[in-house]
């Protein structure tokens, strides 16, 4: 979603005119996407009904944003300078994510940890295995041992 | 980096592949994880606790339990079928395990599970649902009821926990015998179901023993007939269909079950567990207090009770279609 | 009356025994501990701890549920506070004032004012609860889906009260909060809607990954690389504690969302969550001075937190008068009795009084117990903030996982966390208002059940919101409302506090 808009800089593009489209797109998507399910009715709505009402009052939203949005921010002027950072930041859990039921809760924790402090921040590395590996093993004990919230185990028992 | 996330890969392979032979030989050697497809609180919950901590005393294992709530229990089921068949993964089910595969069916959706993907460990409990009404209602019995039902043809209403949910199914049972129609208010669980009628927004709604004892006793609700085989001990004077010449029956049970591939001597270990645990004074005592009376049927018996029950759903299913496209 | 207050005394003797008061504590602390856990709020606090509690005391286990009760909405509320992580719904308006408070370097007499709020709309519940109790109780159970779905049009509305920026922008994201609401199976009908063939979206979006994602997440992405503003170091006591006048300003608003709260919560169903909305809508409302509002007004963290709390009291009437679970809270609370053979409902009172005050006195004791504990951890959890960002978000984020996880053990809910941080890291950017989102997801399965539902019951009658007393004058109310936020449109537009603060600034 944020990556189509960033690359489209238009010239005088303002940025609520922008997002109102964003939000036009939307609307048509979800209208799209709900032709599967009957509307019914206004005396009995079927599973359609609301989400086309939405549909429609988004798209009227949307319309409202681009006509009032004359006077917001130009798109070029909004500072997207975190924005690589926060990728790097989003991917790097998304893999935590993907790994946490198959390395298991400890394993993962600590090599996010670490690549966080460690590539990212890049801190003294005994801060850096320090920090990861006690906080994925102190967290684990809290939260698994005694409060047996049942988190992830690797297929070796760690 | 690289490498070694491959050498996890490989590593997570073999484990999975090799750990089924030494599993079987002194099982359970670690803890083992029952599942419960919906949140804490509920009849699953309530019967789960009781009967993961009876089992931990009996395997000499400790057993964690884990609720993994999610569409009406699909998603907790799904999770148990697709579990490695190893034992160490069991599930507590609720009768609704056999409507959801057909309500998948129903709506051309991709089935979250397969009946058959199940092993049957043992039957915990059985409850028949009981026909409640809101006492403004001017009924004292079934006759009654269904004279004034035949003359308010379509304008009576009743709640349900939801459509194809546990009290949707046999009150669409009661209808269609009865060639009823009334207005359906399905809500989002039993509670809420219950709720309704109470405040008296709708007529009529069907309850489990339990969540209704308290109220048909402050005479806050009139109970007027019982899916059961036979009278419930906590309402002797409540009818049964099947005295009323309807032959319907319906239960909400709860049962444990493990993944269809279980070793058969693993499945053993399981049933002879279940048949001691449920004379387990404390496990007795847990249940009477949550009112859930016990209802024990080892495995043989149990698969014909299921298979019955389930061919009944998966019918009733059938008959009440979409709701949508009733209309 | 008399014997209200001696079976109250009776009650309180039981449980201000000195080991039941340790479990209080005990409670307390863990409770504190876990709300912390971003998606751990009360709920998933009081089911993690149930088993532990099966073989204590009947009362001693209940104070101990009690303490972690209190304990997981305060720690949801420090969270907010501090890294602006809302642990769960009802905490998304404190973040937003909350958060503003820390960045002034006011986080101390936030937090303060937050226990200090619960601490009275506690108080205030619990004498509602014993004074009243039967009476509410059968009021609440005429609150139909009629007045329901009345009573959630009237909390949409309530939107146009909210706005600090452009109401088209504030209206087309509850539009998408709505739009996230629509997923998962249709209660109706039993379609399964816009769930992309994800077993795990078949119920819905759950708050807590989204709420998390939009407010936490988002934060973190948009700090990451900068260095936050240096804190002042050893700050005094007096700079902990709220001020005189900051005192004064939150008198009000704790006073107005102890009320609201209570009234909204002893309605059946989780509604809950806009009881925390209202409040602060009104709260900024009838401000003198609404444009303080988003930038670190105490009234919007100590209405919201009050009335938070309030609601949470209030919604235990229904459940210990009717025996009925009004809310998944009070479903696990009643489980957790039900396991001591307590069966709450209307027999309750009548044949086991001492087990219903003893009930009542625990819930006040764990409330006590939990102020006597915060005020002086406010301090500590101050100085949290001194732990080197480079070092604090990585461990934020480590939680955020950890506790979206945890709340139905699936990973789906860590995905939609993350895509929701992504989601929300865009819109703050593009200067939109984000509460609205987490309000339209929370109300929209509600609102379409309970307006289908009424329909259902009128055979497509809308007639059925007119007929019916408490949903008509409802209704009314907010067709007034409606048209009070449409006057600045008609008349000189200028003249509206809005104009005066110009672009929204709230997120």
């Amino acid at each position: 979603m944020e990556a189509e808009n960033a690359s489209d800089s238009g010239r005088k593009l303002r940025s609520d005119q922008v997002s109102g489209l964003m939000l036009c797109a939307l609307a048509v998507y979800v209208w799209w996407m709900n032709r599967a399910y009957p509307v019914g009715t206004l005396s009995e709505p079927g599973p359609g009904y609301v989400p086309l009402l939405l549909a429609i009052f988004m798209a009227v939203m949307g319309l409202l944003v681009i006509v009032c949005g004359g006077k917001s921010v130009p798109l070029a002027q909004l500072q997207w300078g975190e924005a690589g950072r926060a990728a790097a930041l989003l991917m790097a859990c998304g893999v935590a994510a993907f790994a946490l039921e198959r390395l298991g809760y400890r394993i993962t924790m600590a090599a996010m940890l670490i690549f966080f402090l460690g590539v990212l921040e890049r801190r003294k590395p005994v801060m850096v295995a320090l920090v990861g590996v006690g906080f994925a093993f102190i967290s684990y004990y809290i939260f698994a041992t005694l409060l047996r919230v049942p988190l992830p185990v690797s297929p070796w028992g760690v | 980096m690289k490498s070694h996330a491959i050498a996890l890969w490989l590593g997570i392979l073999m484990s999975s592949s090799s750990g089924l032979v030494v599993a079987q030989e002194n099982y359970p050697a670690r803890a083992v994880t029952l599942v419960i497809p919906f949140p804490p609180g509920g009849v699953a919950d309530t019967t789960g606790r009781p009967t993961g901590m009876a089992l931990e005393k009996i395997l000499k294992q400790p057993v964690a339990l884990v609720n993994r709530p999610g569409a009406g229990g699909a998603v907790g089921n799904a999770a148990v079928a697709n579990a490695k068949p190893d034992g160490y993964t069991l599930l507590l089910a609720l009768s609704s395990i056999s409507v959801i595969p057909a309500a998948d069916a129903l709506f051309d959706r991709k089935p979250a599970y397969a009946i058959d993907q199940f092993a049957p460990i043992a039957l915990l409990s059985a409850d028949p649902t009981i026909l409640v009404s809101h006492p403004s209602l001017p009924v004292k019995n079934l006759k009654e009821l269904l004279a004034l039902a035949r003359e308010k043809q379509g304008q009576m209403s009743y709640s349900s926990s939801g459509v194809y949910g546990a009290l949707h199914m046999p009150m669409e049972m009661f209808l269609h015998h009865y060639k009823l129609r009334m207005r359906h208010v399905p809500t989002t669980g039993g509670g809420p179901a219950l709720t309704a009628l109470l405040g008296g927004h709708v007529e009529l709604t069907g309850g489990g023993p339990a969540a209704i004892s308290a109220h048909v006793k402050s005479g806050k609700l009139r109970p007027h007939v019982s899916w059961g085989a036979s009278r419930h001990v906590n309402f002797p004077d409540v009818p049964t269909f099947k005295e009323q010449g309807a032959d319907i029956e319906y239960y909400i049970w709860a049962a444990l079950l493990a993944p269809r591939a279980t070793p058969a001597p693993i499945q053993k270990t399981l049933r002879d567990a279940v048949r001691r645990a449920v004379a387990d004074p404390d496990f007795k005592n847990a249940m009477a207090r949550v009112n859930s009376p016990i209802q024990y049927m080892d495995a043989p018996e149990f698969a014909s009770y299921w298979e019955a029950d389930a061919r009944r759903l998966a019918a009733m299913v059938k008959i009440v279609g979409k709701v949508e496209a009733k209309k | 009356m008399v014997e209200t207050f001696h079976n109250l005394l009776l009650g309180f003797t039981v449980a201000l025994q000195p080991q039941v008061l340790i479990y209080a504590f005990i409670g307390c602390i863990v409770g504190t501990l876990v709300g912390m856990l971003p998606g751990v709020g009360p709920l998933a606090g009081i089911s993690m701890l149930l088993p532990a509690t099966f073989g204590l005391d009947p009362i001693i286990a209940m104070v101990l549920l009690a303490g972690v009760y209190y304990g997981a909405m305060y720690g949801g509320s420090t969270t907010s506070i501090l890294i602006r992580l809302p642990g769960e719904a009802a905490s998304v308006m404190t973040c937003i004032d909350g958060y503003a408070m820390t960045q002034r370097g006011r986080a101390g007499p936030a937090l303060a004012i937050a226990a200090i709020g619960s601490f009275i709309a506690g108080t205030l519940g619990v004498i509602g609860l014993m004074l009243l109790a039967p009476t509410l109780a059968n009021f609440a159970l005429r609150f139909g889906p009629p007045e329901y779905a009345a009573l959630l049009l009237l909390g949409l509305l309530m939107l146009a009260y909210m706005t600090g920026g452009s109401m088209p922008k504030t209206l087309a994201m509850a539009g998408l909060g709505l739009l996230l609401g629509m997923i998962g199976i249709d209660a109706m009908s039993g379609y399964t809607r816009f769930s992309f063939d994800v077993v795990e979206l078949a119920d819905g979006i759950g708050i807590v990954p989204v709420a998390v994602g939009l407010f936490g997440i988002s934060e973190i992405l948009l700090t990451a690389s900068q260095a936050l503003p240096e804190l002042p170091k050893n700050p005094a006591l007096r700079e902990l504690m709220p001020s005189g006048e900051e005192l004064r300003r939150s008198i009000g608003p704790i006073a107005r969302g102890s009320l609201l709260g209570f009234m909204i919560g002893i309605i059946p169903g989780s509604a809950h969550i806009i009881s925390s909305f209202v409040s602060y809508g009104i709260e900024r409302r009838i401000s003198k001075t609404p444009e303080r509002f988003g930038n670190g007004a105490i009234e919007g963290v100590a209405g919201p937190e009050s009335a938070n709390n309030a609601a949470a009291t209030g919604a235990f009437i229904p459940m210990m008068a009717l025996g009925i679970p009004t809310s998944p809270v009070t479903a696990v609370m009643i489980a957790a009795v039900m396991v001591h053979g307590i069966s709450p409902g209307p027999m309750l009172i009548a044949e086991q009084p001492n087990l219903f005050w003893g009930f009542v006195a625990s819930m006040y004791v764990g409330n006590v117990v939990l102020l006597i504990l915060n005020l002086p951890m406010v301090g500590l959890f101050v100085s949290l903030l001194r732990i080197p960002y480079a070092y604090l978000y990585p461990c934020i984020l480590a939680f955020c996982i950890l506790g979206c996880y945890s709340v139905s053990n699936s990973v789906v809910d860590v995905w939609i966390m993350l895509a929701m941080g992504a989601v929300g890291y865009t819109l703050r950017k593009l200067n939109f208002d984000l509460a609205p989102v987490a309000l339209g997801l929370v109300l929209a399965p509600m609102l379409e059940l309970s307006l289908r539902q009424s329909l259902a019951m009128s055979a497509g009658h809308y007639a059925i919101f007119l007929e019916r007393p408490i949903a008509a004058t409802m209704l009314g109310l907010g067709s007034i409302m409606l048209l009070f936020s449409l006057k600045p449109f008609f008349s000189k537009a200028h003249s509206d506090w809005r104009a005066k603060v110009g672009l929204d600034e709230v997120n």
